[in-house]
């Protein structure tokens, strides 16, 4: 699969995958966008849990920041460590979204969402159809692009939704490949934003806001 | 007589298909949708001889309630990815006897809750 390809063309990308292949599939697409800076936003896997996973398949987390919105629903955790920065439940959407806000004005290169999926567990299809809109909206007047995950067998609903927002739906199949565009929507395509700016600093100024 | 398994998710697809999994093999089962939910079952006098508890659902956390489920042994169920130290962590409260990463195979849930329960 080449998301670089996808994201160069589309600055939103929704990712449908089978469930079966599912952490292979998202694990490969990370590895792609790995050498830019990325915002990596999980609702399914604790941060510890993905720095293990991506260490073991030797991805580079120095261009890296983290949303975890999931572990402190498990653990007591602070609110921030060196790279990563923790959101209370995948359902406190509202913090959720200025959490992302915060790292979308550093102009990551990328943003991962991984997953849509999850959402769906804590609220309501539309109320989860409202946040995606929002931060898709605030997406677009960014430079960063964009990568939402979502399992192919669930959230039907919330999919639907999402597809209105995104700028492509694509079913990614067993192998990786990007087998069957589901829906492109007409517009402006545009090209890779210039992002020239060290994500240490972007770290350094996140905290600062943070803080505030 | 019947070992009873309490079933907490909330997907109901996850509820009934591991209702009727457990129930063709001889064992009484209950169900919830939460873990509030569970937690009343339990105050109101069910007496599970074990609880399969979802990690993650809507409601009061799954943390904060396992506490007060003393004496009674929990299984999680979960989709949360975790790292082993985590994982670890959480098997800590003395009434956490496993820890079974979703999608699970029926027969390894059958042979971990007969391994539990026997």
């Amino acid at each position: 699969m080449d998301i670089q390809k996808e994201l160069s063309s589309n600055q939103t990308v929704l990712l449908l995958m089978p469930g079966s292949e599912y952490n292979e599939l998202m694990v490969e697409t990370v590895k792609e966008l790995s050498n830019k800076s990325v915002c990596y936003v999980t609702t399914n896997k604790t941060y510890d849990s993905l720095s293990e996973i991506f260490k073991k398949k030797g991805i580079d987390m120095k261009n890296m920041v983290f949303i975890d919105a999931i572990s402190k629903t498990l653990k007591k955790t602070p609110d921030q460590g060196d790279n990563v920065y923790y959101v209370s439940s995948p359902g406190a959407l509202t913090e959720l979204s200025l959490a992302i806000s915060k790292f979308l004005r550093h102009d990551f290169d990328y943003l991962v969402f991984d997953s849509i999926t999850n959402l769906a567990i804590y609220q309501k299809a539309q109320i989860c159809a409202k946040f995606l809109s929002s931060l898709i909206n605030n997406i677009k007047k960014n430079k960063t692009r964009a990568v939402f995950y979502a399992l192919e067998e669930s959230s039907a609903e919330l999919v639907k939704h999402a597809s209105l927002f995104v700028d492509k739906v694509a079913e990614v199949n067993k192998s990786g490949k990007v087998n069957e565009v589901v829906a492109e929507k007409e517009g402006e395509k545009e090209g890779d934003g210039d992002n020239t700016k060290e994500v240490n600093d972007k770290k350094k100024d996140i905290k600062k806001v943070s803080k505030k | 007589m019947a070992k009873k398994i309490m079933v907490v998710d909330d997907e109901k697809d996850i509820r009934d298909t591991v209702e009727m999994v457990l129930e063709k093999e001889g064992y009484e089962v209950v169900t919830a949708t939460n873990a509030d939910d569970a937690l009343k079952k339990v105050e109101s006098g069910e007496k599970p001889d074990l609880v399969l508890m979802d990690i993650m659902m809507p409601g009061t956390p799954v943390k904060d309630i396992i506490p007060k489920l003393k004496g009674i042994k929990v299984a999680y169920l979960s989709v949360v990815r975790t790292s082993e130290a985590e994982k670890e962590d959480l098997m800590a409260s003395k009434n956490i006897v496993a820890f079974i990463q979703k999608p699970f195979d029926v027969n390894t849930l059958l042979k971990k809750v007969k391994s539990i329960v026997k």
